[in-house]
Formats: C-alpha cells, sequence, structure tokens
C-alpha cells in the first residue's frame, strides 16, 4: 500500500498502517466498505462545512469538520486529519475567517485521498 | 447474549464498531439523541457506546438525561470522541461517563477491555 508524498510537506500525508489495521479488523471486506462509504461522505462534509461557515454556522461547520477528522484518521488520511483539524479548532473558537481558503485546499487533498484509496482499494481486491 | 447501544451518527463508524464487536455482542444502532434515550428506555441495553459529536443533542446531554433517569442511571456508558485533548479523559469521567476511548481506533482491545470491565462492573452491581 504505497502512500503519497504531498510535495514539501514535513509530516507524512498518509499513514498505509491504518489500512493494514482495517483489514486485521475486518479483512479486505470492511476496507473497501470503509473507503466507499469515506469517498462518498468526504465531499459532502466538505460541502456542508462550506455551507455553514457561510451561514456563520459556527457548531455546523465544527461538526461537519470534526466528522471529516474522525474518518481522514481512521483512513490514515493524515493531511485530510489535520487540515480538518485545524478548522474544527477555527470554528471552536469562532474564527470562521480562513476556512473559505481550508476548504479548498480540503478539496484538494480529497482529490489526491481519493486517487490513494481508489488504488489502494483496487489492489485489495485483486 | 449481552447487548451494547452503540450511539454515533457516522455510518463508517458504526460500520467499524459493528466489525470489532459483531459475533461477541448483540448491538442495537441510534444515530442521534432523540432515538437514542427513545430506544434505550424501551429495551435496556448492558452498555453503551455513545459518541461525543452528535448533531442536535450531543453526547454530554445525552450522558446527563441517563444519569437524571431513574431507568437508565446505572447504565454503564462509554464515551468514543475524536476530541483527544489534554484533560479530556478527566473531564469526561466528571461528567459522568465511565471510560473514555479515543479515535480513530488503533488498539481493538483497549475498547473490548473497557466493555468487559464495565459489563463485570455492572453485573457485580445488580447481583
Amino acid at each position: 500500500m504505497d502512500a503519497y508524498q504531498t510535495p514539501g510537506a514535513e509530516l507524512p500525508a498518509t499513514d498505509p498502517a491504518a489500512l493494514d489495521r482495517l483489514k486485521r479488523f475486518g479483512g479486505g471486506k470492511l476496507l473497501g466498505e470503509m473507503i466507499a462509504l469515506f469517498l462518498a461522505a468526504a465531499p459532502e462534509r466538505i460541502a456542508a462545512a462550506r455551507t455553514a461557515f457561510t451561514g456563520g454556522d459556527v457548531a455546523g461547520a465544527e461538526l461537519a469538520l470534526h466528522s471529516l477528522k474522525s474518518s481522514s484518521a481512521q483512513l490514515g488520511a493524515m493531511r485530510m486529519q489535520r487540515l480538518s483539524e485545524q478548522g474544527e479548532h477555527r470554528a471552536r473558537g469562532g474564527a470562521l475567517d480562513g476556512l473559505p481558503q481550508l476548504t479548498d485546499e480540503l478539496e484538494q487533498e480529497l482529490t489526491r485521498v481519493r486517487e490513494w484509496l481508489i488504488s489502494v482499494r483496487d489492489v485489495g481486491a485483486a | 447474549m449481552t447487548t451494547i447501544a452503540i450511539v454515533e451518527d457516522n455510518a463508517d463508524n458504526r460500520l467499524l464498531l459493528q466489525a470489532i464487536l459483531d459475533g461477541l455482542y448483540d448491538l442495537v444502532e441510534y444515530e442521534n439523541g432523540i432515538d437514542a434515550l427513545a430506544g434505550l428506555t424501551a429495551s435496556l441495553p448492558d452498555l453503551v457506546l455513545l459518541d461525543i459529536s452528535l448533531p442536535g443533542m450531543d453526547g454530554n446531554e445525552i450522558l446527563a438525561r441517563i444519569r437524571t433517569d431513574a431507568r437508565l442511571r446505572t447504565l454503564p456508558v462509554i464515551a468514543l470522541t475524536a476530541h483527544a485533548m489534554s484533560g479530556d479523559r478527566e473531564k469526561y469521567l466528571a461528567a459522568g461517563f465511565n471510560d473514555y476511548i479515543t479515535k480513530p481506533i488503533v488498539d481493538e482491545t483497549i475498547l473490548l477491555s473497557a466493555i468487559e470491565r464495565w459489563l463485570v462492573s455492572s453485573r457485580g452491581r445488580s447481583s
């Protein structure tokens, strides 16, 4: 399970050990289902965070980013986890400025994570 | 079989808990606090795994209602949370949770040990 490294990033973008862990918990079936749920929910959570902060809904933004953080961490999408956590902390502190840029970064990161998880899933299914 | 109620809004987290706990316990699942409180009252489980960040009524409020309900108040309740800040454990235990498990779940034996510990303790109290 190859990881990818974001250019210039000091910390790893992914933790492939998280995927091995999911396989230990429930085999390739669980891993495939967790990936499918993540790929379905992550865009909705990013969109929900964007809608929430646009409307000044601090609690809504915090909840959406918290859920994204939790799911990213369980799948080893570490950079996405860190970005979500930054946004969650800002929202909790009532600081919604900066969140538009952060959700843009999350969408860009999701593109990379999607590619990574699909490659992992396809290898696992082979 | 021993019944565990899972209160968790995220489908991926529920699926993961099913993978770890299925076959060991009967599981009932609730996605929000309203459904959870109604379900717990209608059919008392042996233990509750309660997510903290839930839409609407959060885990802290659900716990407060459990602890003030004569039918539910002795239920063992374990907090499940991705809020892993320093001092959180003490905060949740002081609020009345029996135990505190952080997400992501990395070592399932920590969760399983906590469940068994509180099931044994609960059976000891009721016997």
